[in-house]
């Protein structure tokens, strides 16, 4: 009896999403001693809020990875809410309680146009993604002439910057799409499509899964998260402008891939990839404390995240 | 007899999915001469053949992995790396000169290979492997150069971004040594293994050893890509790559080379590059809004993903 609760006890200590949240709160500890001020409650709350803002666009990331696709155009789709969010103020309202929804929506539907490509014309998740990234960043800089939009709805500065109880928002935020995306993983049917779908496709199809429904859910989940953080993104930085978004397209795909959540589909999960958005956010703030060059600092989190995925996510090809 | 119908055939088969890009890309050279009549001088045959060899060497180093079943995120780093690399060491005179080439280029075989190494030895899908590598050359280029500057001797300049439409000769020249290369076993088996690599193994390939020589050679036409930007602009910038990452993947794919592995050719993505090229700059000479260019870009990359399929069906 006693054996059997240590070897559940061992098995849950070492699931990557529990080996990755005890490593950062080690790095936090460390880091406490090299920098003082490191693992304050202050410091930790605002490293959480950037996770939070990475980890929103990784938990769209992470449905369309589970499916064996991938979503190349999240970096484009964070940087179009951003910029049309305060365009469409003008339209519905400076509050933005329509306005982030409308966005939210149209950013969804953008999504779905992806996943129905994917389906129904076949077209590579790779290929699909990409051209609608270049498509959505050019209507974008014919929209914006390329310069910052300012935001102003209250909604969306509230959204980013307030805080409730001592918690952030925007944490409590990715809280709530947190345990959304969990139990529509785990607790429902299409749950159990998206992962079927990843293991393989010919026999989920032959199995009456509706793979049209899959892909196109997928997709506008991504579509709806990577708009999320675009909102959030801008309410913290006050304008939306181009480019803002890009450095997200590879660090959600580094997140989902060191949670452990395999790059072709069908294993892994939410859990992990919120532990990867955490390490990651925690490594860039460490590498910016340690004070290096711009290169430096991209130089060492690509060796680190190179590291990692050499520790977590090796794995014996398939195809 | 025999023998040559069924190479015909085989022939056929292999650029059936290159036929209509090469139609494409020469209908676009028609209307840019039609519009621009000068495109038929040898300065305006210099201009058009500069802006293509970049995107061209990017395109075949993209297929370069493709064919192996992979595909490659660190292009567009690996061109600033090599932009960057020879504003720094690349001298005036004859012999630094030359010496100053073969050592960026020894750098570019270097990088992709390394990065073959790790994606064999690591056996982690290229794709993230990439994904990883694509901030430490992004990193590295800032290292060799924080803002843009440096020099190029003008001899370099001149010779390769000047009035002679020396890139096309360059060009001709790397597909020749692609054909070469293609006609060894161990370059017939890069172009071939992604399709199969299991099957390939079986069959006495040494899949990790080609995949690695695929990577490196990728390496040094990725990075030729950035010695020309260098000798285009006379100087180094460390971000001069970044758009060449998704325009490399958009040529290659044009051209007909799949992310499967093992399907494509060179002068598909070559064809695919050069239309890219020729939309971009008849837009450019319209006086069209640059802007335009990326959403007409995103529209041909669908439209030539969705024409094969409606056919098919």
């Amino acid at each position: 009896m006693r054996l059997l609760a240590d070897r559940r006890a061992y098995r849950f200590l070492t699931t990557p999403t529990v080996v990755i949240l005890l490593s950062c709160v080690i790095i936090w500890g460390v880091a406490q001693l090299a920098f003082p001020g490191f693992a304050s409650f202050g410091h930790i709350r605002y490293m959480l809020e950037l996770s939070a803002i990475l980890g929103i666009v990784a938990g769209g990331q992470t449905v369309v990875v589970l499916t064996g696709g991938i979503d190349l155009s999240v970096g484009a789709m964070i940087t179009f809410a951003a910029i049309l969010g305060p365009s469409i103020t003008l339209l519905v309202g400076d509050s933005g309680i329509v306005s982030v929804p409308l966005l939210l929506l149209i950013t969804a539907a953008i999504g779905g146009v992806n996943g129905l490509a994917v389906s129904a014309l076949r077209i590579h998740p790779m290929i699909m993604t990409l051209a609608m990234a270049t498509i959505l960043t050019g209507v974008m800089l014919l929209a914006s002439g390329g310069t910052a939009v300012a935001v102003h709805s209250p909604v969306v500065v509230w959204l980013a910057n307030a805080h409730f109880a001592g918690v952030s928002i925007s944490i409590l935020v990715w809280l709530l799409v947190a345990v959304l995306l969990i139990l529509l993983l785990r607790r429902t049917v299409l749950g159990v499509w998206i992962y079927a779908i990843g293991t393989s496709q010919r026999a989920s199809e032959l199995s009456a899964v509706n793979e049209r429904l899959v892909h196109v859910a997928a997709y506008s989940i991504s579509g709806f998260t990577a708009g999320l953080t675009g909102v959030l993104l801008s309410g913290v930085t006050m304008q939306g402008s181009i480019g803002i978004g890009d450095p997200y397209l590879l660090m959600s795909i580094a997140a989902v891939v060191v949670g452990g959540t395999s790059i072709l589909g069908g294993q892994g999960g939410y859990g992990g990839t919120i532990a990867g958005s955490i390490l990651l956010t925690t490594l860039t703030s460490l590498i910016t404390v340690i004070n290096l060059s711009a290169g430096g600092r991209s130089m060492l989190l690509g060796l680190l995240v190179l590291g990692l995925l050499g520790l977590y996510a090796r794995e014996s090809r398939r195809a | 007899m025999k023998t040559s119908s069924l190479y015909g055939a085989i022939f056929w088969r292999r650029n059936s999915g290159a036929w209509g890009i090469m139609a494409a890309a020469l209908l676009m050279l028609v209307l840019y001469a039609c519009l621009f009549p000068d495109l038929l001088h040898l300065s305006g045959l210099a201009r058009l053949s500069q802006t293509w060899f970049p995107l061209a060497a990017v395109a075949m180093a993209q297929a370069v992995i493709m064919l192996t079943g992979g595909v490659d995120l660190s292009t567009g780093p690996v061109v600033s790396v090599g932009c960057v690399l020879s504003a720094s060491v690349i001298d005036d005179g004859a012999l630094p000169t030359i010496g100053g080439i073969l050592l960026v280029l020894a750098v570019g075989a270097a990088i992709g290979g390394l990065t073959g190494l790790v994606v064999s030895l690591l056996r982690l899908p290229p794709i993230i492997v990439t994904l990883a590598t694509s901030f430490i050359w992004t990193g590295a280029a800032l290292l060799i150069m924080p803002d843009p500057g440096g020099s190029v001797p003008d001899g370099l300049s001149n010779a390769l971004a000047g009035d002679f439409p020396t890139p096309i000769f360059v060009i001709a020249g790397l597909v020749v040594l692609w054909k070469l290369w293609t006609l060894t076993p161990q370059g017939f088996a890069s172009a071939t293994f992604g399709d199969n690599p299991v099957g390939a193994f079986r069959s006495g390939v040494k899949v990790e050893t080609v995949r690695i020589l695929a990577y490196a050679i990728s390496g040094v036409l990725t990075i030729l890509a950035g010695l020309f930007l260098a000798a285009q602009t006379g100087s180094g910038d460390p971000t001069i790559g970044a758009p060449y990452t998704l325009n490399s993947i958009t040529a290659a794919v044009l051209g007909g080379v799949a992310f499967t592995g093992g399907v494509g050719t060179m002068r598909g993505a070559l064809a695919g590059s050069l239309l890219l090229t020729a939309i971009i700059s008849v837009m450019f000479l319209l006086g069209i809004s640059a802007f335009y260019q990326y959403v007409v870009q995103g529209v041909v990359i669908l439209v030539a993903m969705t024409l094969p399929l409606l056919r098919r069906n």
